[in-house]
């Protein structure tokens, strides 16, 4: 009986699941040309977090107490990079999905690879950031994330591709200033 | 009226594989038996597996022995299609996109490994609700199915709203139907091969027929009226500054 009353509160969660699922997609398609929103990413400061130099570098000059503490700090900083640059993976996702869906024929390669680039990323970002959680645990562990700043940069060219075709006027940034 | 054998049992069993029919011969009419061939074989062999048992049961020169081998025989084939629907539906949303087609392909087959694992230790623990070993068999067969076909689906839409991809209207419809009908069946399912509720068991006989009602007019609803398209923006945001696109254009060009 106890097995029964699991199976259906497994049934009514993924009910739910499904419902909320359908409920968003049905927004999605009411709502009008919603802004998409993209975080300019500072590359180069990704690149020094995950540097494994500069962790070398503080771990002969640093006690093993603070140098814990200084790695888990870092490791924060660059999962929050890296959550942002999946979060701006996702939307190109979907601006590649909606130029795709425009038919346009002159966007529609360019859309494309967008697409399959930023799906990629996506998938490296879920791989990055379990090692940089695993990393935060372990902070002694060698990792590497920088195939997804790697990544991230031709994307962007992907995306400036697709943003120069459907406005040459009007630039695309994914990578900050600095 | 909430009786076996009531003139809603009669209609809820019948309707819904009537309407089934239709909606054959419409995908059938639209092309979309191309697109969809295991969802039209599936419509198609529900259909045509729930008229023979409404037939068997209804004929007094059938015996109860008879009855249950044509549903246990119907409910493997049945189970079996709807798993290829959603490895049909899977291949759709993924063969566009091959940065993960591979490896959406290895976390459904491992997903499934893992439910059926699931699923057999449940039947393991269940006790037969019946001495006879067809009936008391073919629930907990149900209750197998059901797990691993509602596990599939609530990782395909967890899946598509993860890499945020589009459904098309079509797979979206036919998506939402089984996912719907596999997780309250599920539930029935569940409490029937429990042994659970044995004097209303017409209760949850009527759930079920209602929930395949709704199912089916949900796939005709998705399946025939015209295609919506996204309107989700399909302009890149914008930044006017020409600094940094040059800059970072030359920095790619150099690469």
């Amino acid at each position: 009986m106890s097995l029964a009353i699991l199976l259906v509160a497994a049934a009514v969660v993924g009910l739910a699941i499904i419902f909320r699922l359908a409920a968003a997609r049905s927004l999605q398609l009411r709502r009008q040309n919603p802004p998409a929103v993209i975080c300019p990413v500072d590359l180069e400061a990704f690149r020094n977090l995950m540097d494994p130099r500069e962790d070398r570098y503080l771990r002969r000059h640093l006690r093993a107490r603070q140098f814990r503490s200084v790695r888990r700090e870092r490791l924060r900083a660059a999962a929050a990079y890296v959550r942002v640059v999946a979060g701006n993976a996702s939307v190109l996702v979907q601006v590649g999905q909606a130029a795709i869906a425009a038919g346009d024929p002159r966007l529609s390669g360019a859309a494309h690879e967008l697409v399959n680039s930023a799906l990629l990323l996506r998938r490296n970002t879920t791989v990055a950031l379990a090692r940089i959680y695993f990393a935060i645990a372990w902070p002694y562990s060698e990792f590497a994330a920088a195939p997804v700043a790697d990544r991230y940069e031709r994307l962007s060219g992907a995306a400036m591709l697709l943003g120069r075709l459907q406005n040459p006027a009007a630039p695309v940034r994914l990578l900050a200033q600095g | 009226m909430l009786q076996a054998h009531s003139f809603l049992w009669h209609y809820l069993w019948l309707a819904p594989h009537i309407l089934q029919v239709g909606l054959a011969i419409f995908i059938w009419r639209r092309g979309l038996h191309r697109v969809f061939p295991v969802f039209f074989s599936y419509l198609i062999f529900e259909a045509a597996e729930e008229f023979t048992l409404y037939a068997l049961d209804l004929s007094p020169s059938v015996s109860g022995e008879t009855f249950w081998r044509v549903f246990f025989v119907g409910l493997v084939v049945e189970g079996l299609l709807k798993i290829a629907v959603i490895g049909e539906l899977f291949a759709k949303l993924l063969k566009p996109w091959p940065a993960i087609a591979k490896i959406g392909g290895r976390l459904i087959t491992g997903m499934g490994a893992a439910l059926v694992l699931v699923a057999t230790i449940a039947a393991a623990l269940v006790s037969p609700d019946n001495t006879h070993v067809l009936i008391s068999g073919s629930h907990i067969l149900q209750q197998t199915f059901y797990i691993v076909e509602s596990g599939l689906l609530i990782f395909l839409f967890g899946f598509v709203a993860y890499f945020k991809l589009n459904w098309t209207q079509q797979t979206f419809g036919v998506a939402l139907g089984i996912g719907l009908l596999c997780c309250e069946h599920l539930a029935t399912w569940a409490v029937m091969a429990s042994g659970a509720m044995l004097d209303q068991r017409h209760l949850l006989d009527l759930l079920n027929m209602a929930t395949y009602h709704l199912c089916v007019l949900i796939w005709f609803y998705y399946l025939l009226l015209p295609q919506k398209a996204a309107t989700k923006s399909a302009v890149l945001p914008a930044e006017n500054n020409l600094e940094i696109w040059n800059r970072e254009l030359e920095r790619l060009l150099q690469q």
